[in-house]
């Protein structure tokens, strides 16, 4: 199929461009970009190809996930490769990595390219897999990690898990540099962490729940550092959420060390205040009664100037909801304001969605004993929209935090839309504004603290290698004159 | 959650009760003291309502509180006590709740480990919800009762110096009196050591009014009321405390140190007490003591809380 996206808001931030006009795609390949001031734009392009009328979207290159889980094989009842394919391609992601804490693990060269197998044949997406650092990720014996190489494996981690002893995480350093691939660390001291229900803070200390301190994570991503730099070796800091991480990655990326990092969209939009939920409309005496605070609550809605439909509201959900349960946990404002920051100031590479679906039985409990983690795949784009709309960062450099930042992270050579390059690409619609039902998503995990908030921003179409993946409605159908149409079918239209 | 101006329904911290809800409450439970100083305990506002008393964590005071309250107000009571969380039985708290609720249960009154576990209940059931103590997190009735124990030895609870001592970090019960004691308007401190503490500022985030500090004796100096915490063995083996004998050495309420407080200083206790501990065994029987008062009290200020959820 070839297709022919015209009036396309194209940004590409591998080139630092934003421009408008027409791609042409071909066997795959984004075959031709004629921009504005191109003379030898086509405006009508040849029979037999699509074409998508883009008016009033964006054109990007497709994201790039490092994060996320599939859950197949072993929690099918979670999410499958086949529907997270599919909500990544609702999401605007072409390629996903796939975190290796499945059941069994992916520790092996055979579990890799079964995956990649899966994958090829019922994934709309690219899925490309992590391997796991040690044997099934029990933190003793190190996984064959050259043969998950061999197999196509494009970084290493423990998926979730830190590996306690620093011995034993150096080694793995020595063979992540050696193999030339990332090491992807989730930072957790567990011996700080034992029993958390939540960030430890000032909403932990209102709810009395466990909490899990900045400092269980700053040590840990200290420790990495210094045994990354001691041989040499890559290491990406899988979803940072303090203040002080971002402060560590920072620093350890003046002094020149091969250090990455990647923050989810809901570590830099939401903060602990979304355990109050409801609760969250008091939180200092002297106390508004309800009625008073209501009313000063709509008078924020409409502070100018920051351009959104409206407040993201943790007062939508009850308190104690276990939907905002996600480790690392959802921090204090300070330290999403140092995420942001961090992603501004290019400390933080890339934005990952930190996908983790769960099924209602894991989340339909008590909060401490419910499992951690959000559905995010298919609310990343228009979450992280919320800090361009609120002009935290614009949107050239939001997209290559999606594109650009992950691809160098993985090594690879920078996602583009450049003639001769993959043709995968995202179409979304940054102003359109919906209302997140999760009963909507065709991820398997509803999982979300986002239902019922108003966010702005629409995926509208995903082409993975020039096929289409997703499509919103009919999007770019009918307002474009298509070649093989009949003469009728144009007055009819009349 | 509820105002003063529509009906209660649940109670399930003292966060959300203004200044004259509290009055109100401890109004009622004046009145239903004197029903149990009758010779007949018992009038009829609760009859044919079914009380379930859902225990996940053992308590003896708290329950059998309940019980004679409910009893008291012509209620059909049932108690279920079941170990453990929902997760480790196998069975699910939603699960119990809908088999309570096609029961005919028209209010659950629960003590539950996990902070949070009553609002969960409270956002699926039917009926009303009181929370009879979840994880670290709140213990609404017991520091109502406080409030009106204090009321009713020092007549009035604004402008008190009240001083919180011991394990407050684990302590629903420290919390619930935080709310209830500020919305009234005396003033908190907060004494203990940083390990059963956390840092000032997660307390003052919320609660800006509070005095938090780890010296005893400057705490005390001219304290109205001295509320003392228990402290649970675990604290030691868990590395919080390098031993209960410097712990009670330090932060033991002895006759000494209460006589840094103000001299009609009344000294309470949620119990059950380690004595030798938290506080000394000659301060518990003194005559400054509350604690069996605070027992007595915990029945009456239970019967007002089901009658304002269920009654009439």
């Amino acid at each position: 199929m070839r297709y022919f996206i015209k009036n396309a808001n194209i940004i590409d931030p591998a080139r630092r461009i934003a421009t408008i006009g027409n791609i042409l795609i071909e066997h795959g390949l984004v075959a031709q970009v004629f921009d504005m001031a191109d003379f030898g734009m086509p405006s009508e392009p040849d029979q037999g190809i699509e074409v998508i009328d883009a008016r009033g979207s964006i054109v990007a290159p497709g994201f790039i996930d490092l994060h996320a889980h599939l859950r197949e094989p072993g929690d099918e009842h979670k999410e499958t490769i086949a529907t997270a394919g599919q909500a990544a391609a609702r999401g605007g992601f072409t390629t996903i990595c796939a975190m290796p804490d499945t059941t069994p693990a992916t520790d092996t060269a055979g579990a890799a390219r079964q995956l990649a197998d899966t994958a090829r044949r019922q994934s709309v997406v690219k899925v490309a897999p992590i391997g796991a650092v040690t044997a099934g990720r029990k933190g003793s014996q190190l996984a064959e990690l050259a043969e998950l190489a061999e197999a196509g494996c494009v970084a290493l981690s423990e998926a979730g898990r830190t590996i306690a002893d620093a011995a034993l995480m150096r080694n793995a350093l020595s063979y992540a540099a050696m193999l030339g691939l990332p090491l992807l660390a989730h930072c957790e001291d567990a011996r700080l962490t034992n029993g958390w229900a939540m960030h430890e803070g000032a909403v932990s200390t209102r709810l009395g729940l466990p909490g899990f301190p900045s400092s269980a994570e700053e040590t840990i991503i200290a420790r990495d550092i210094a045994l990354a730099e001691s041989v040499g070796a890559h290491l990406h800091i899988c979803n940072v959420s303090t203040s002080g991480g971002v402060a560590l990655i920072r620093a350890a990326k003046e002094r020149g060390l091969r250090v990455t990092a990647e923050v989810t969209p809901h570590h830099l939009t939401l903060s602990e205040r979304w355990v109050l939920g409801s609760l969250a409309q008091w939180t200092a005496l002297p106390r508004t009664p309800p009625a008073e605070s209501k009313k000063r609550k709509r008078g924020k809605k409409s502070e100018p100037g920051l351009g959104l439909p409206s407040w993201l509201d943790p007062s939508l959900l009850p308190p104690y909801d276990a939907s905002t349960r996600v480790n690392p946990p959802l921090r204090a404002e300070e330290d999403v304001e140092a995420l942001i920051e961090g992603l501004r100031d290019g400390t933080i590479d890339a934005i990952a969605s930190g996908h983790s679906p769960q099924s209602m039985v894991e989340k339909n409990v008590e909060y401490r004993l419910a499992a951690p983690g959000i559905s995010a795949l298919e609310t990343a784009l228009a979450l992280v929209l919320t800090l361009v709309h609120r002009g935290e960062i614009d949107l050239l450099d939001m997209v290559a935090k999606l594109t650009e930042g992950p691809a160098s992270v993985l090594g690879r050579a920078p996602a583009t839309l450049r003639p001769g390059s993959a043709a995968d690409i995202v179409i979304f619609d940054p102003e359109q504004s919906w209302m997140v039902d999760p009963r909507e998503f065709v991820s398997l995990g509803h999982n979300t603290p986002l239902t019922g908030q108003k966010l702005k921003g629409q995926v509208m179409l995903t082409m993975v290698a020039g096929e289409i993946a997703y499509r919103r409605g009919s999007f770019g159908v009918g307002t474009g004159v298509l070649r093989q149409a009949s003469k009728l079918e144009g007055i009819l239209e009349e | 959650m509820t105002s003063t101006s529509t009906r209660r329904r649940h109670v399930l911290d003292l966060d959300d009760f203004s200044q004259a809800e509290i009055t109100e409450v401890i109004e009622t439970t004046a009145s239903m003291k004197e029903v149990l100083g009758r010779s007949i305990k018992q009038v009829p506002a609760l009859r044919s309502k079914t009380v379930v008393n859902m225990f996940f964590e053992e308590s003896t005071r708290t329950r059998i509180s309940f019980e004679l309250a409910a009893k008291a107000l012509s209620a059909n009571v049932v108690t279920m006590s079941a170990k453990g969380s929902s997760v480790e039985k196998g069975e699910s708290l939603l699960d119990t709740m809908r088999t309570l609720q096609a029961l005919g249960a028209d209010l659950i009154v629960m003590r539950h480990g996990e902070a949070g576990a009553p609002y969960y209940l409270a956002e699926h059931f039917n009926g009303s919800v009181i929370n009879a103590g979840d994880g670290r997190h709140a213990h609404p009735t017991q520091a109502l009762l406080d409030l009106f124990t204090i009321h009713e030895r020092l007549g009035q609870i604004e402008g008190l110096k009240v001083v919180i001592v011991g394990d407050i970090l684990h302590s629903r019960v420290a919390r619930s009196n935080i709310w209830g004691l500020t919305i009234m308007g005396a003033q908190v401190t907060l004494c203990a050591p940083p390990t059963l503490l956390g840092p000032p500022g997660f307390w003052l985030a919320t609660w800006p009014s509070l005095i938090i500090t780890s010296d005893l004796a400057a705490a005390l100096a001219g304290a109205d009321v001295v509320m003392t915490l228990r402290l649970q063995n675990e604290r030691q083996q868990a590395g919080l405390l390098p031993s209960l004998r410097e712990y009670s050495r330090l932060f033991g309420i002895s006759a000494a140190r209460m006589a840094l407080a103000a001299p009609h200083a009344i000294v309470m206790h949620p119990g059950p007490i380690n004595e030798g501990v938290e506080i000394m065994p000659d301060v518990a029987s003194s005559a400054q003591s509350v604690i069996t008062d605070q027992v007595t009290n915990g029945v009456a200020v239970r019967m007002a809380l089901l009658y304002r959820l269920a009654g009439g």
